[in-house]
């Protein structure tokens, strides 16, 4: 009986002492959290500093300005499959388009190569224009349909997959266009950027060589 | 008349200067921040506390802009200043298909739309956006995830709309925010700081999912 009320009482302490050091920490936490978010943050401005501090202002905000790329730049959602035309801020063509899948390709006998069918991300632009391209497939092409890769470069070459146009952006990427438009909005290719017809004849015409590609 | 009127007006543009020049060097702050990240990275992001959006940008533009629905905070997140994102957590991170040569990889790739049969004819969804495909997509995202960056700041995304998983859910959410956070606080390493967290709720799913595809791994941004 005198054992139990022991444990008893010592469970009951054991447990006050959990509560008091939890209420402690939690009145710690939230003192530490009445002081954020700053207000205002930075130093406060003299009035002697202050015509400085405006024309840094708007010596930053022209430098901001002067980094936007100049005319038609062609900004690519990879995860929204969107490609936009723009000039400055106004969005002057909107397209459905395919990005990559994702997808990994692993090569199981010869040199046990790896492929991952990602649209690179980042800055580029547009480096090559070409009117009804030819496919030069690359050797992931055969190995993924479990065919032998070819010697000759004109066992490679292959008409019509890709549509009408092409805008090389580098690497081996293209934005181009597609037999499969029932999958446009999806991620379904090896990295490039497929375009339904309409489309890539108007982003053909409009952009020029060179222009701004940024794919996030 | 004319005098007691100024002098109100003086009284009355006394702080609300004070607030300009304080607007003033956050602003200068800010600009310069970004200007330093803009003209280099590709890429970054804007976290506005004040107001309350997380934006991804390029060259000074925004790509994509998320408005924060809830934002709740424990510790003092050491937050101002550039960052970079050393690491994303989530419960289930998406994985990537593997295809072996010869295998299934035209699975991937439904029949060109020339060749592709009626729809209502097979038991193939007629909407592009059903077709179950073998790839990475945005709908494979987490809705809920972590990440945690260089200055050990800690931050929780989730989706308003995903938050509900029971009352399980609700207690594990109870305990980690009410007892395990204030208790690390207290015990965690003594690095001077303390720890921190702040919690991000967006208005859906899709909102949590795409700051996931779109925040890779050592993108560097803003926090305002």
């Amino acid at each position: 009986m005198f054992v139990k009320r022991i444990l008893i009482a010592a469970a009951a302490l054991a447990y006050l002492g959990f509560l008091a050091v939890l209420g402690a920490a939690y009145l710690i936490g939230l003192k530490q959290a009445s002081a954020w978010p700053p207000i205002g943050g930075g130093r406060a401005i003299g009035n002697k500093d202050l015509p400085k501090v405006e024309k840094n202002v708007q010596q930053l905000e022209k430098r901001m300005i002067g980094l936007l790329p100049k005319g038609l730049y062609i900004v690519i959602d990879t995860a929204e499959n969107r490609l936009y035309v723009k000039n400055g801020k106004d969005v002057v063509r909107t397209a459905v388009v395919s990005c990559g899948s994702g997808v990994v390709l692993e090569e199981s006998g010869g040199k046990q190569r790896k492929w991952v069918f990602d649209t690179p991300r980042g800055e580029f632009s547009v480096k090559s224009k070409i009117t009804n391209p030819y496919w030069v497939k690359p050797d992931w092409a055969f190995i993924e349909e479990g065919e032998s890769i070819p010697k000759g470069l004109e066992d490679r070459i292959e008409g019509g997959t890709l549509g009408d146009y092409a805008l090389g952006f580098g690497q081996g990427f293209f934005i181009h266009g597609t037999l499969y438009t029932r999958l446009l909005g999806r991620n379904v290719t090896h990295g490039c950027v497929r375009v339904g017809d309409e489309d890539l004849k108007a982003i053909f015409k409009a952009v020029p060589m060179g222009a701004k590609i940024y794919i996030y | 008349m004319l005098a007691a009127l100024l002098m109100a007006g003086l009284v009355c543009a006394g702080p609300a200067a004070g607030a300009d020049k304080a607007d003033l060097a956050k602003k200068q702050n800010s600009l310069s921040a970004e200007y330093s990240l803009a003209k280099d990275s590709p890429f970054y992001f804007v976290l506005d506390i004040l107001g309350r959006k997380l934006e991804l940008r390029v060259r000074g533009m925004v790509l994509r802009s998320w408005p924060v629905k809830v934002m709740r905070f424990w510790g003092r997140p050491e937050l101002s200043g550039n960052v970079e994102l050393v690491r994303k957590t989530a419960l289930k991170a998406p994985e990537r298909i593997v295809i072996k040569p010869g295998g299934d990889a035209k699975k991937v790739e439904a029949a060109p739309a020339a060749a592709a049969k009626p729809t209502g004819t097979s038991a193939a969804p007629s909407n592009p956006a059903e077709f179950d495909l073998e790839a990475l997509e945005l709908k494979d995202m987490p809705k809920e995830f972590s990440l945690d960056f260089d200055n050990g700041l800690h931050i929780l995304i989730k989706a308003k709309t995903g938050a509900s998983g029971g009352l399980l859910g609700s207690i594990r959410e109870g305990w980690g925010w009410y007892v395990d956070l204030p208790l690390r606080n207290l015990f965690g390493p003594r690095t001077g700081k303390g720890h921190s967290e702040l919690e991000l709720t967006f208005e859906n799913d899709k909102d949590a999912q795409s700051i996931y595809w779109h925040l890779f791994d050592g993108i560097k941004g803003i926090i305002l």
